[in-house]
């Protein structure tokens, strides 16, 4: 591979697209958690659907959803004077989509598994709920927390379904490694296309190690 | 303890990931354009876009694929400043979208269909040898979307021999697609793009040019401004007398040349 622009942009992208995610994603893992409300059933599989969809789906329905004749893109295009697909940021939505199911599942597990008690003893002195939360519930399921936004980072990175409808395979632009890979693939360089899965392999395993080594020592 | 250590390892590569992104992720800089070819022009067009760059300083980066892949990420606002497409229609397409400039389509060379064999396998002297047993499977472009994928169809039907190879085909994403498939000798033989098995320097039987509709390959400009100049100069070049002979030389069958090369 003599030129790592590939790399850097996924790392880039996945960063991103994880630090959305991680914010939302957790926020949403405490309302699907504690919250007693009606459609939080529908929210919770809205929120899980990016991982059973085929990732073509999903990078159909957001072309669909923020392409250059959506109200989304027209909007976009009229303030920023460029289409937002086939851009990085398209790239970045994609993976944050992708990643946001593998932080709210992990995340809400985590959170129910707090001690009820816990929070308890912080209403008890006299702390608001927000308090609770932060104060209690979040740093004790942080593991679990971090667990979710680990995978989160996994999937982002790995993306190439979604990724390529909405943001395609600009060399430099938003071709990120797995897009790359294929790409090399392609042009029959075999060499390139080696270099480029083994380091997404690798990463992938690290991260792996780490989510297990996360999930085993609770507290 | 190993648990902080990986978290750390994890918080500095997002941190270095961070830095290292927002550089190379910002759009391509007046000094590059970005040129959407048919992926059959994968070898020719990265020699000319490096002769362009030698002249003028300008990179020119590409985007390959089947040509009607290019077609709907340019109707989708796709920023490229060139479509060279493998199928004049596509090209229509696209200006009648508003998405280029008509005055500058062109047609660049007419395409012409091979048959190419991967080592260990006896290369096809004519496409009715395709019937033969030994011939498992056979890779052509995916018909619906890709030009040379619908020629292939096209010169199997006229062969007569379409209802026997059917259920033998597999079918490439695109052009280079297709050509990896044989090479990697997943399929017996591939209906390939003259010019990716030029640039391989490996042995090839030319399918006649009379068996399929003519593939006129022909570009548009997809800018406008200094962009869609730089695209247009780029265009210029492929037509220009040293661009022609770089595109003989992969295979390609330039319009207006004698009509004898076609057959």
């Amino acid at each position: 591979m003599d030129d790592w622009s590939p790399l850097w942009l996924s790392l880039w992208v996945a960063t991103s697209a994880t630090l959305i995610a991680a914010v939302a994603g957790i926020g949403l893992a405490y309302v699907l958690a504690k919250g007693r409300f009606p459609g939080r059933g529908l929210l919770e599989a809205i929120a899980t659907v990016p991982i059973v969809l085929p990732p073509t789906v999903l990078g159909y329905y957001l072309l669909t959803a923020l392409g250059v004749n959506s109200p989304i893109g027209q909007a976009w295009e009229r303030f920023f004077g460029a289409p937002l697909v086939f851009t990085p940021t398209a790239a970045v939505i994609a993976a944050s989509i992708s990643a946001l199911p593998f932080v709210v599942r992990t995340g809400r597990a985590a959170i129910e598994e707090v001690d009820p008690r816990l929070e308890d003893a912080a209403r008890v002195a006299g702390h608001r709920e927000w308090r609770v939360a932060t104060l209690v519930t979040v740093p004790v399921a942080r593991r679990g927390l971090l667990a979710g936004v680990a995978l989160g980072f996994a999937r982002a990175l790995g993306d190439f379904g979604a990724t390529v409808m909405v943001a395609g395979n600009i060399p430099g632009h938003t071709q990120t490694l797995p897009i790359a890979v294929y790409d090399f693939v392609q042009a029959g360089d075999g060499a390139a296309a080696g270099t480029g899965a083994l380091i997404l392999a690798g990463i992938a395993v690290v991260v792996l190690l780490a989510v297990t080594t996360l999930s085993a020592r609770r507290i | 303890m190993t648990a902080r250590v990986a978290l750390l390892a994890c918080a500095a590569a997002l941190v270095l990931s961070a830095c290292g992104g927002t550089a190379d992720a910002s759009p391509p800089t007046v000094g590059e354009i970005t040129v959407a070819a048919a992926s059959d022009l994968r070898p020719v067009f990265e020699e000319l876009g490096e002769a362009f760059e030698a002249e003028t300083g300008t990179r020119v980066t590409f985007s390959f694929g089947s040509s009607g892949q290019l077609r709907e990420q340019i109707l989708g606002g796709a920023p490229f400043d060139l479509f060279a497409s493998a199928n004049v229609e596509f090209v229509d397409d696209v200006i009648e979208a508003g998405r280029g400039v008509a005055a500058t389509k062109a047609d660049y060379a007419f395409g012409r269909i091979v048959l190419w064999a991967p080592a260990g396998v006896a290369l096809p002297r004519s496409i009715e040898d395709l019937t033969a047993h030994q011939y498992r499977r056979v890779a052509i472009a995916n018909p619906e979307h890709a030009p040379y994928g619908l020629a292939a169809q096209q010169a199997l039907q006229s062969a007569g021999v379409y209802e026997q190879v059917q259920s033998r085909l597999v079918y490439g994403e695109n052009i280079s697609d297709t050509f990896r498939i044989a090479q990697s000798g997943n399929a017996d033989v591939g209906m390939v793009a003259l010019s990716l098995a030029i640039a391989d320097g490996s042995d090839y039987t030319v399918i006649p040019a009379d068996l399929h509709e003519p593939l006129e390959q022909a570009l548009v400009v997809t800018s406008t401004g200094p962009r869609g100049e730089t695209a247009t100069a780029f265009a210029d070049m492929i037509g220009s007398p040293a661009g022609r002979e770089v595109m003989a030389r992969y295979g390609f069958v330039l319009p207006g040349g004698p009509p004898g090369k076609q057959g």
